[in-house]
């Protein structure tokens, strides 16, 4: 809710429809932390292949047995696409594993980095939304 | 009757000039205008450089040259200040990240001249009196008439790509532009519907790219012409993907992933 009205906010400042030079067709990836990344390790319970953006909804499981539904946020089909993603190749039950970078405000959202599936192969989020930085798989301290 | 079997030279010439009025009345109209010139650009073709993964074919590049950034809009200096404030804040915004909504995140077309810009891959095709520009990024056409007069600006009903006709100068294809909507704006920049774009497209490199020089005028809001060139390169086989960006996700608590225009709650 808080991010909504801060961009709200934002909108009602900067009315100019403003047509910036686009990494991405669609919306700026700026609501998420530039310089964090970490892996989620869970289960998708929505896999949503939509324009402008594909997006992943996951149940994370911490070590404590306490679970977190996470949306993640893929770029838009046509470039998954292009960088060899396929429209079903995720369905609700798969166990998969992301590095993303996670909203500013806190809330369980995040950008996607990369993305392996439960067969090992893994696949980038294009060019837009910027490589994956951390290895997979490094110790669990690492993560939040 | 001899006189009924061999008409005069006179009455011959006239009978001539009659018959060949009718045929050019009778002629579908669109015939007689209907430029048989092809270019050869039919097919997909990809932004070059590409400036990110996924936005085009990872190919590698050759030369052309890539063209120089597009430089910054000569605006008359009352509407300058404001468009550099607007650019800053943008700026700013973004580096907080909380970027001002924008035409894109509203799932508003690009309109022209950004649809040319090929953000996605792009198909052209050729048909006779036609050129029609097929963009990846929201589904914008855009059809260019060849030989037929432009709309008179006053007179165009504003459309996101506007009006668009096209002439041939030797191998370079002319098109210019009129009747874009005010708010369709590239870069931010301001324009009234006197604003006029005038694109060269020419092959270079063997065939294999197609530069287009864009010139844009405007006497009420700019100082003189803005140019710069884009550059396309062929994608064989490419075919053209949908792109319906109101397909969203229109969860009623989905409060950060949508960004919405102003809107009141």
């Amino acid at each position: 809710m808080k991010l909504r009205h801060r961009i709200s906010a934002a909108a009602s400042v900067a009315l100019a429809l403003w047509v910036a030079e686009p990494a991405a067709a669609h919306h700026s990836f700026a609501p998420y932390e530039p310089d964090v990344q970490f892996q989620l390790d869970g289960v998708v319970t929505k896999y949503q292949w939509l324009n402008p953006h594909v997006y992943i909804e996951m149940d994370v499981t911490d070590e404590h047995g306490e679970t977190k539904h996470w949306l993640i946020e893929g770029a838009n089909p046509g470039i998954l696409n292009r960088v060899g993603w396929k429209w079903n190749m995720l369905a609700e039950g798969d166990r998969i594993s992301v590095i993303v970078s996670p909203l500013r405000n806190g809330e369980p959202g995040a950008l996607l980095k990369a993305l392996r599936l439960e067969d090992g192969r893994i696949f980038s989020n294009g060019g837009p939304a910027g490589p994956a930085r951390i290895p997979w798989d490094q110790p669990k301290e690492a993560t939040p | 009757m001899s006189r009924l079997l061999v008409a005069s030279p006179a009455r011959r010439r006239a009978r001539l000039v009659a018959l060949v009025t009718a045929c050019l009345t009778l002629a579908p109209p669109l015939a007689a205008q209907q430029s048989v010139k092809i270019m050869g650009i039919n097919g997909s073709w990809e932004r070059y450089p590409s400036i990110s993964a996924g936005l085009g074919s990872e190919t590698e590049h050759l030369p052309p040259r890539p063209p120089d950034p597009i430089p910054e809009p000569p605006l008359k200096p009352e509407y300058l200040a404001a468009w550099r404030e607007a650019r800053d804040r943008d700026r700013e915004l973004t580096a907080q990240g909380v970027p001002p909504v924008s035409s894109g995140s509203a799932c508003l077309p690009q309109g022209m001249p950004g649809m040319m810009m090929a953000t996605f891959p792009m198909e052209i095709l050729e048909t006779p009196g036609q050129v029609t520009f097929i963009q990846e990024a929201f589904n914008q056409v855009r059809r260019v008439y060849l030989d037929e007069e432009l709309v008179a600006p006053e007179d165009a009903e504003p459309r996101f790509s506007g009006h668009s006709v096209g002439r041939w100068e030797g191998d370079t294809l002319v098109v210019e532009t009129v009747g874009v909507k005010d708010y369709a704006r590239f870069q931010n920049t301001p324009h009234s519907m006197q604003m006029r774009i005038v694109e060269r497209m020419r092959l270079v490199n063997e065939g294999d790219y197609l530069e287009n020089v864009v010139t844009v005028t405007d006497p009420e809001y700019l100082t003189g012409p803005w140019t710069w060139t884009w550059m396309y390169k062929r994608w064989p086989g490419y075919k053209i993907q949908e792109y319906v960006c109101e397909d969203n996700r229109y969860a009623p608590d989905d409060q950060y992933q949508r960004l919405q225009l102003d809107k009141t709650e």
